[in-house]
């Protein structure tokens, strides 16, 4: 366990929030020691809206971190009470962040990666794919959505790749159908050492199949629901690919080989 | 503060407790299975500050723990159908149980069997490996199809409780069901077969339905209910058996703060478990230490021993 950053949790002030596209919100919170410490794949476990219902905190993939203005953004789908509460909040509040949470991501490869997203999915791939652009390693990435209206962190992961194609349900955007066909055209075409999915467990299931089929290697970001975040209440098992126990999705996840888990 | 400016203070009020002739720091432990001991969450605090240390109950054998969806949330609580993953009992000896002890606070380790060879040979290995101070047996963990009937019947609670009692000298705490019609009748027979302290209530049994899926929502079907919304049921059960038993209770269910841990002193629990809320603010059981202190300062009081069964008082 030597290689989770110890966690804070304490109060951080929200000291922005954006709203893109119409349902998700982008909420820059300040936490000198999260935005300095955060390594990619990692969470954090939010409370602090009024009262004690709902009574869980809620986890979010860290998005992006900013050590100059000490802040770290979540990208957050507004869906239930919690998120809605949160979203509610005024600029200037503080909300309760206990985190840097899971599994930090070192070793990015040394080759093109793929980054196939589902939805609010793709918020768990920005960090991931920064580091990879750091190191120079081309990054293409795949956004897929019911319709064009629910893709997120398009500019962001922009940022970082060397293209963004877009996959939607209805064909309001971009290619029409399933965005795991992007992902086989992208391997077929470009130098592709790694895929990393999030978002879809049809897609977690694609990516395990080309993982073992030897086309690349797979990764797979999973969610599970989880009531601490660091291992204590055993809340988010996912079973283990040989069958026998589980892992943990905030402890031995969030992001998981594609080989490591049964699906 | 120096002594000019300290004379119309009082002395920091005394937190220690006495179980079983064992000298706890203050009341404050985690309930069994809500608080790992690992470097995660020493920045929160060391558990060197805490009353105790309690690990998430061991078997003799490895368990994987049920299929998920294990958590629903509820209004005020949590259902968890976990069904006790561990690693068993030698891994549990070799690599934790050395950590829990290297804190210098009392070790409380709760164990369970499958069956009443079970509960000997564990009961046994603890004991033989020195570094307990209490043993925790935890008869009443409603997921596990194993797990209920241990103290929901007189007549079995009596036989486990009497069985570990005679096979080892460390002190035994037997952690109780609340689904039982008396609670207060499980504590006499769990005292009368010798337990040395009881804890009390493990959770209660429920469900939740997913609408989306139309379909129950943990993969077990049935929880646990913990939570503050458990809370003024868990009171009741201390409150209920503190003038039925003599034996020291340590009272959990819905802890979340020093108010809530405070109550159920008042009520007659001498130690205290924090469960859930741990999993929602990692610094709940320093929090509430601290506020448990302030509290007696506040209300004039010396020790919290003083407090301990005081709501029992006439009027």
């Amino acid at each position: 366990m030597s290689n989770h950053a110890a966690p804070i949790n304490r109060r951080a002030e929200i000291v922005a929030r954006y709203e893109s596209p119409v349902g998700y919100v982008y909420l820059v919170l300040k936490e000198t020691v999260i935005a300095n410490a955060a390594k990619p794949g990692q969470f954090v476990m939010i409370r602090g809206w009024p009262a004690k219902d709902p009574i869980l905190p809620r986890p979010f993939d860290i998005v992006l971190t900013d050590e100059r203005e000490e802040t770290f953004t979540l990208c957050i789908k507004l869906e239930g009470r919690g998120t809605n509460l949160l979203n509610a909040l005024p600029i200037g509040e503080t909300v309760i962040v206990t985190g840097p949470l899971g599994k930090p991501i070192d070793d990015v490869g040394s080759a093109g990666i793929a980054l196939l997203g589902r939805g609010v999915g793709a918020a768990a791939l920005v960090s991931l794919a920064e580091a990879a652009y750091r190191k120079k390693i081309p990054v293409y990435s795949i956004l897929s959505a019911r319709s064009a209206a629910r893709i997120v962190c398009r500019e962001l992961l922009a940022r970082f790749s060397a293209d963004v194609l877009i996959a939607t349900d209805d064909g309001s955007e971009g290619y029409k159908g399933n965005g795991y066909d992007l992902l086989d055209k992208l391997v077929a075409d470009k130098k592709i050492e790694r895929a990393y999915t999030c978002g879809s467990r049809r897609f977690a299931k694609h990516v395990q199949a080309l993982d073992a089929n030897g086309v690349i290697q797979g990764y797979v970001f999973l969610e599970e629901p989880m009531a601490c975040g660091m291992g204590d209440c055993h809340g988010c098992a996912v079973k283990k690919a040989t069958g026998d126990g589980y892992l943990l999705v905030c402890r031995d996840g969030p992001l998981f080989r594609a080989s490591e888990v049964l699906l | 503060m120096s002594p000019n400016t300290s004379s119309t203070t009082v002395p920091t009020p005394d937190l220690s407790v006495s179980i079983a002739g064992k000298t706890f720091p203050n009341p404050v432990m985690p309930a069994s299975g809500a608080y790992e001991i690992d470097d995660i969450h020493d920045r929160f605090f060391s558990p060197g500050l805490l009353g105790a240390v309690v690990n998430k109950t061991v078997f003799i054998n490895e368990r994987p723990g049920n299929p998920p969806p294990r958590l629903w949330e509820t209004p005020c609580g949590m259902l968890n159908a976990i069904g006790i993953p561990c690693e068993g009992l030698d891994y549990f000896i070799k690599h934790k149980l050395p950590i829990m002890k290297s804190f210098g606070v009392p070790v409380v380790v709760s164990v369970a069997g499958e069956t009443m060879d079970e509960w000997e040979r564990i009961a046994v290995r603890i004991e033989e490996t020195g570094m307990a101070d209490f043993l925790e047996l935890n008869l009443s963990c409603p997921n596990l199809a194993e797990g209920i009937p241990w103290s929901t019947e007189e007549k079995t609670l009596d036989e486990v409780v009497s069985l570990v009692v005679s096979k080892v000298k460390l002190p035994v705490i037997a952690k109780l069901s609340p689904i039982v019609t008396d609670i207060a009748q499980m504590a006499k027979t769990a005292e009368n077969a010798g337990a040395a302290a009881l804890s009390m209530i493990n959770t209660y049994k429920g469900m939740g339905i997913d609408i989306k899926k139309k379909r129950p929502a943990l993969g077990n079907v049935t929880g646990g209910l913990s939570g503050p919304a458990i809370r003024p049921l868990a009171l009741w059960a201390v409150y209920s058996s503190y003038d039925t038993v003599k034996i020291p209770i340590i009272g959990m269910g819905g802890i979340d703060t020093a108010q809530a841990a405070v109550e159920f002193l008042l009520a007659g629990a001498t130690g205290l478990g924090v469960g859930m809320y741990n999993f929602i603010n990692p610094g709940t059981m320093n929090e509430v230490i601290e506020g448990i202190r302030n509290y007696l300062a506040e209300e004039g009081y010396s020790s919290v021993r003083e407090i301990i069964g005081l709501a029992h008082r006439a009027e």
